[in-house]
């Protein structure tokens, strides 16, 4: 009986928030194993990337130049993969201390109109480029950079989700595509890709 | 055993199940289940969702599973599986081939899939977290600010509803 009585007062409140893990699950797209593995061989000038930015104002990748840039496809509603991914950015630039720019195009301009692209980059407050267009500009670049994407259904209250490839790409100042990198790379493996694609 | 020793065991077992119930009552546990680790990432209300990660144990000898959510952040919770999805096809206009990417092929096509359920086997747990299994809070009432804490009451099948306070982390 006390053994029992001390089971039910062992069994008490959980403590304190525990540490938070952001590992991603083993059975995802395996990580590379190293920098080499994210490398595009021979480097090449990046996919063009021609779209309206958040402040409604065209936008053109080679305008870039100088900068690091990441760029990455996703949508405003996702809850989970894609704010993920923006953090896991964020992490690796101010990790890695070089002031990359941060470009996401949207795959759901039906939802992702520039206004709303600017009230999530706002959100973020750092210094992210939205970018969205019509369906078929979209498309267009997501095509050029090998981005596939699908809608599903809706639900009652017209909430969508998107499928989409998950890879951010990683151009250097001087315009070259130079990194591929999957979801759920360790913010050690993106800080190494940024330091050897230089400031 | 002898009625004196019955009369005393049962009052102990009252004593144990009074006491049971009134560490149900603490947010974060019940009967076995206890719930820790809790936490949102920030997100902007006009994006109409939210993510919240936990970690669930099951001390107890039964298995449960969570079936449900609801908070006050938001209209309704949702889980989900973020997952790689086989059978997605790009839609007209999108490619999977790596011809523009020259020499690399694009990864998979990734989503979430609702889920009805997650299971806690007993003597087990398992963690909801990013790239896997999440609750989505859909249609926020309003901005989930880092700093900020959210109450979600998770429906547990064999424990009930536990609820918990999740922190909003920009991370």
């Amino acid at each position: 009986m006390l053994s029992l009585l001390a089971a039910a007062l062992l069994t008490g409140c959980a403590g304190g928030p525990a540490a938070p893990s952001v590992q991603m699950v083993p059975n995802l797209t395996p990580a590379p194993m190293g920098v080499r593995d994210t490398v595009y061989n021979p480097l090449r000038p990046a996919p063009a990337l021609r779209l309206t930015d958040q402040d409604g104002r065209s936008f053109d990748l080679t305008a870039l130049r100088g900068s690091p840039v990441f760029v990455y496809f996703g949508y405003t509603h996702c809850p989970d993969i894609c704010p993920t991914t923006l953090a896991d950015i964020r992490a690796a630039i101010a990790r890695a201390a070089i002031p990359a720019k941060v470009v996401f195009v949207t795959i759901d301009p039906a939802r992702d109109t520039p206004a709303k692209m600017k009230q999530y980059v706002d959100f973020y407050a750092a210094g992210f480029i939205g970018l969205s267009g019509s369906d078929a500009d979209i498309a267009t670049a997501a095509k050029a950079w090998g981005v596939g994407y699908t809608r599903g259904p809706a639900d009652a209250n017209g909430n969508y989700a998107m499928t989409h490839t998950t890879e951010s790409y990683l151009v250097d100042s001087a315009g070259l595509l130079r990194n591929h990198i999957f979801f759920g790379a360790p913010t050690n493996l993106v800080v190494s890709i940024l330091q050897t694609a230089g400031g | 055993m002898n009625r004196f020793l019955k009369v005393r065991a049962l009052g102990a077992a009252v004593l144990v199940v009074v006491i049971a119930g009134s560490l149900a009552a603490c947010s974060g546990s019940t009967g076995g289940i206890q719930v820790t680790g809790a936490w949102a990432r920030n997100s902007a209300a006009v994006t109409g969702a939210g993510a919240a990660y936990l970690v669930v144990q099951n001390t107890g000898p039964t298995a449960d599973a969570l079936v449900g959510a609801s908070s006050p952040a938001s209209k309704t919770v949702e889980m989900h599986e973020t997952k790689i999805i086989e059978s997605a096809a790009p839609s007209a206009g999108a490619s999977m081939m790596p011809s523009a990417s020259g020499g690399m092929s694009s990864g998979p096509m990734m989503g979430m899939v609702p889920v009805s359920r997650i299971e806690v086997p007993a003597g087990g747990s398992v963690e909801l977290k990013p790239g896997s299994y999440h609750l989505m809070l859909l249609n926020l009432v309003a901005d989930l600010k880092a700093g900020d804490t959210i109450e979600i009451t998770l429906q547990f099948e064999k424990a009930g509803k536990i609820t918990v306070k999740a922190e909003v982390r920009a991370q």
